[in-house]
C-alpha cells in the first residue's frame, strides 16, 4: 500500500537566545490509508510539535526543512497558505489532551457540534439547513457511541465527564469526514476504562471509515492491540520504528527496550523488585548531546555514538543505533 | 504482621446547601475499614469519583472523617494534635512543582516541617535535610536551589524528600506517578521501593496504572462509588477475583465491557 502521508527527514529548527535548536532531528514517517500509527515519546521528544507540523500550525520563529512532506499528492511544504489550509482544513483532524479544557465554556456542547459541521456539506434552505444541521449533529453523536443526544447537546463542557468530553471532541473532529486524524495523548490521566472505550471507538472509526490516525502518546500502556505500526521517538530522534507487535515482541533499540522494561510490559519481574531504569534525566533543549541523543543514558553507548546512526533496516522494522540489540555476531 | 494502621468505618458526608432550606447530603465515602502492616504497601483503585482520593486525603489529615476512627500503633489519630499526626503520617502530590514553593529555596521548605514539628536546633535541622537530600538522590548542594532549576524527576524526589523528613511510618501518594514520564517514574519507583526497605515505610498509593499497582503494592483496595467493593492481597484479587469491576481494572481487558455508571457525571 503506499503511503498518503509521507515524511522524509523532517527537522524542525527553534530560535532561541543560543542559536537554532534542532528539536526533531531528520524525522521519517509513512503512513498508510486506514492505518493506525502510534508515535511514542517522553516530555520534549517533540512528538507534539511533530503534530503541528503536519497540521501547519506553525509559529513563524520556527523553521522547518524537510526531504519530503507530502500529503497525498500535495507537496505541503510548497503549498501557499491559503491552499495549504485549503487541504489541511479538508482531510485533517486533531483531537487534543485535555477535552474539557479546549472547549469553549461560553456555548452548549450542541451549538458547538453544530458549528464544526461544514455548510457546504449541507442542503436545502435557510430553514432547511437548520435542521439538517442538526440531525447531522446528532448522527455524529450516535457514531461516537452517544445515545442520548438531546440531553448531552443541551449541557455545557464543565457538565461532562472526561471521557464524554473526548468524545465530543472525537465528534467535531470527524464532522467533515478527515482522511487523518491526529490524535495528540487523547487519553493521558483518564481511567483505564474510559480510555479503554476511547481507544476502542478510535478503533472503529479508523476501521469503518478507511481513516488513518497518528496516535501520539507519551505511554506505551496505551499502544492498542489496533495499531498497526509504532515508532519510538527520544529528544526529536527516531529510535525505531515498525510493525507493532513485532517491535515490541523483538526490539533492536535499546530504549525501546527500556521503555517496554520501565512500563513493566511482558515483564516477569517479582513484586517489588527494583525496575530496570535509564539513568539520569531527559536533556533540556538547550544542552542536547551530540550524536545519538540517547548517548548519556544508554547503558550500551560507545565511543561511536558521537555520531548519530544512519537508519538501518532489518525486515520490516527500522532503527538507528549503532549497537542494536540481539545482533547476529557476523552482522559487526 | 503488626497492625500499624487501622481503619475504622470512616465515612465522608458533603452537605450541599441550596438557600434556606436544610441540604442534601451527598455521600462520598461510605463507612469503611482495612488495616495495613508495617512496610506493607497498599493500593487504592477505582474511576473518578469513586471516594478514593477521599480516602487518601482524610489518612493524611487533609480533611476529617464524618465518622469512624483511624488507629495508628494502637492510638486514635482523634486525640493527637496535628503535629503529632504529620510525625505519622505524610502526603505526596500529584504535581510535583505546584506543590512546592517556587519563592523558596529547596532546603528551607525542607526545614519547614522540623521547625513547626520538631525541637532540633537550626544546626541539627540543616544535617537532617542534607541526610534526607542524600536519601532520596540528590546531593546537599541543592539545598540553595530554588524548585524552578530542578528537572520534574528531581522536583519530585524533593517532594518524597518533604515527606520523609520527619521520619514518619505512612506515606500517602494521591497520583503521584501519573504525570511523571515512563524514564523518570521507574526512578521514582525504585527510589520508593528502596525507601520502604531501608526504613520500614509503609505507602498508600492511589493510582490507575495497573501495572505500577501491581508491581508495588502487597494490598488492593478497589473503589466503586464512595463503596469499597473488594479489599485483598494483590495475588488473590488478580488471581481469585469474582468482581467484574475488578477484573477490568486489574487484567485492564480492552474488550471487556465495564458495567460504567461514571460516563455521565449526576
Amino acid at each position: 500500500m503506499s503511503a498518503i502521508l509521507d515524511i522524509r527527514n523532517l527537522s524542525i529548527e527553534l530560535e532561541t537566545d543560543n542559536g537554532l535548536v534542532r528539536v526533531l532531528d531528520r524525522f521519517n514517517l509513512q503512513l498508510s490509508e486506514g492505518e493506525i500509527h502510534t508515535l511514542v515519546g517522553e516530555s520534549g521528544s517533540g512528538k507534539s510539535l511533530l503534530a503541528k507540523a503536519i497540521l501547519g500550525f506553525i509559529n513563524p520563529r520556527w523553521k522547518i526543512t524537510a526531504d519530503r512532506l507530502w500529503w497525498r499528492h500535495y507537496d505541503l511544504l510548497s503549498l501557499s497558505p491559503a491552499q495549504r489550509r485549503l487541504v489541511t482544513g479538508r482531510d485533517m483532524a486533531m483531537i487534543f489532551q485535555d477535552p474539557g479544557s479546549h472547549l469553549d465554556p461560553n456555548e452548549k456542547v450542541g451549538a458547538q457540534l453544530q458549528e464544526s459541521i461544514p455548510s457546504g456539506a449541507l442542503k436545502g434552505i435557510y430553514l432547511k439547513r437548520r435542521a439538517d444541521r442538526k440531525t447531522r449533529a446528532e448522527r455524529l453523536l450516535h457514531r461516537v457511541g452517544i445515545k442520548d443526544t438531546d440531553d448531552v447537546m443541551e449541557r455545557y463542557p464543565h457538565e461532562l465527564s472526561e471521557g464524554l468530553a473526548q468524545k465530543i471532541s472525537i465528534a467535531m473532529a470527524i464532522a467533515h469526514n478527515p482522511k487523518l486524524l491526529i490524535a495528540d495523548e487523547p487519553t493521558t490521566a483518564m481511567e483505564p476504562s474510559t480510555r479503554a472505550q476511547i481507544y476502542r471507538l478510535l478503533a472503529k472509526l479508523s476501521a469503518s471509515q478507511g481513516m488513518s490516525i497518528l496516535m501520539v502518546t507519551q505511554d506505551l500502556t496505551a499502544v492498542v492491540p489496533e495499531s498497526q505500526r509504532m515508532s519510538m521517538i527520544y529528544c526529536g530522534q527516531l529510535m525505531e520504528t515498525g510493525p507493532t507487535q513485532q517491535l515490541m515482541a523483538e526490539p533492536y533499540h535499546p530504549y525501546t527496550d527500556a521503555m517496554l522494561s520501565m512500563s513493566l510490559f511482558n515483564q516477569d519481574l517479582p513484586p517489588k523488585t527494583r525496575l530496570p531504569t535509564l539513568k539520569g534525566a531527559i536533556p533540556t533543549l538547550q544542552h542536547m548531546p551530540i550524536g545519538c541523543r540517547l548517548g548519556p543514558r544508554c547503558p550500551y553507548a560507545r565511543r561511536a555514538c558521537i555520531h548519530q546512526p544512519p537508519l538501518e533496516k532489518r525486515q520490516q522494522q527500522q532503527f538507528a543505533c549503532h549497537y542494536p540489540l540481539r545482533d547476529d555476531p557476523d552482522h559487526e | 504482621m503488626s497492625k500499624l494502621l487501622e481503619v475504622r468505618g470512616i465515612s465522608k458526608y458533603y452537605v450541599h446547601k441550596d438557600g434556606w432550606l436544610p441540604g442534601k447530603r451527598v455521600c462520598a465515602l461510605e463507612p469503611t475499614s482495612f488495616t495495613l502492616g508495617r512496610g506493607e504497601t497498599l493500593s487504592i483503585m477505582g474511576e473518578t469519583g469513586s471516594g478514593k482520593s477521599t480516602i487518601a486525603k482524610i489518612i493524611a489529615g487533609a480533611e476529617r472523617p464524618s465518622q469512624g476512627e483511624i488507629f495508628i500503633n494502637g492510638q486514635s489519630l482523634n486525640l493527637m494534635s496535628d503535629q503529632q499526626r504529620c510525625r505519622h503520617v505524610r502526603m505526596i502530590f500529584q504535581d510535583s512543582l505546584r506543590s512546592l514553593n517556587p519563592q523558596t529555596t529547596v532546603g528551607k521548605q525542607l526545614c519547614e516541617p522540623l521547625i513547626f514539628n520538631t525541637e532540633l536546633t537550626p544546626r541539627q535541622q540543616k544535617e537532617r535535610v542534607h541526610n534526607t537530600l542524600r536519601k532520596v538522590g540528590l546531593l546537599p548542594d541543592h539545598y540553595d536551589f530554588y524548585p524552578h532549576m530542578l528537572s520534574s524527576g528531581q522536583q519530585q524526589r524533593v517532594c518524597i524528600a518533604r515527606a520523609i523528613v520527619l521520619e514518619p511510618q505512612i506515606i500517602v501518594a494521591d497520583e503521584a506517578f501519573a504525570a511523571l514520564d515512563p524514564s523518570i517514574r521507574a526512578q521514582i519507583i525504585n527510589l520508593m521501593l528502596d525507601l520502604q526497605q531501608d526504613m520500614g515505610i509503609s505507602f498508600i498509593f492511589v493510582s490507575h496504572s495497573t501495572e505500577i499497582v501491581k508491581h508495588v503494592s502487597d494490598k488492593i483496595l478497589i473503589m466503586h462509588r464512595g463503596k469499597m467493593i473488594e479489599f485483598g492481597t494483590t495475588q488473590a484479587l488478580i488471581q481469585q477475583s469474582e468482581e467484574p469491576l475488578t477484573r477490568a481494572l486489574l487484567c485492564s481487558d480492552y474488550n471487556y465491557k465495564v458495567p460504567l455508571n461514571s460516563t455521565t457525571k449526576e
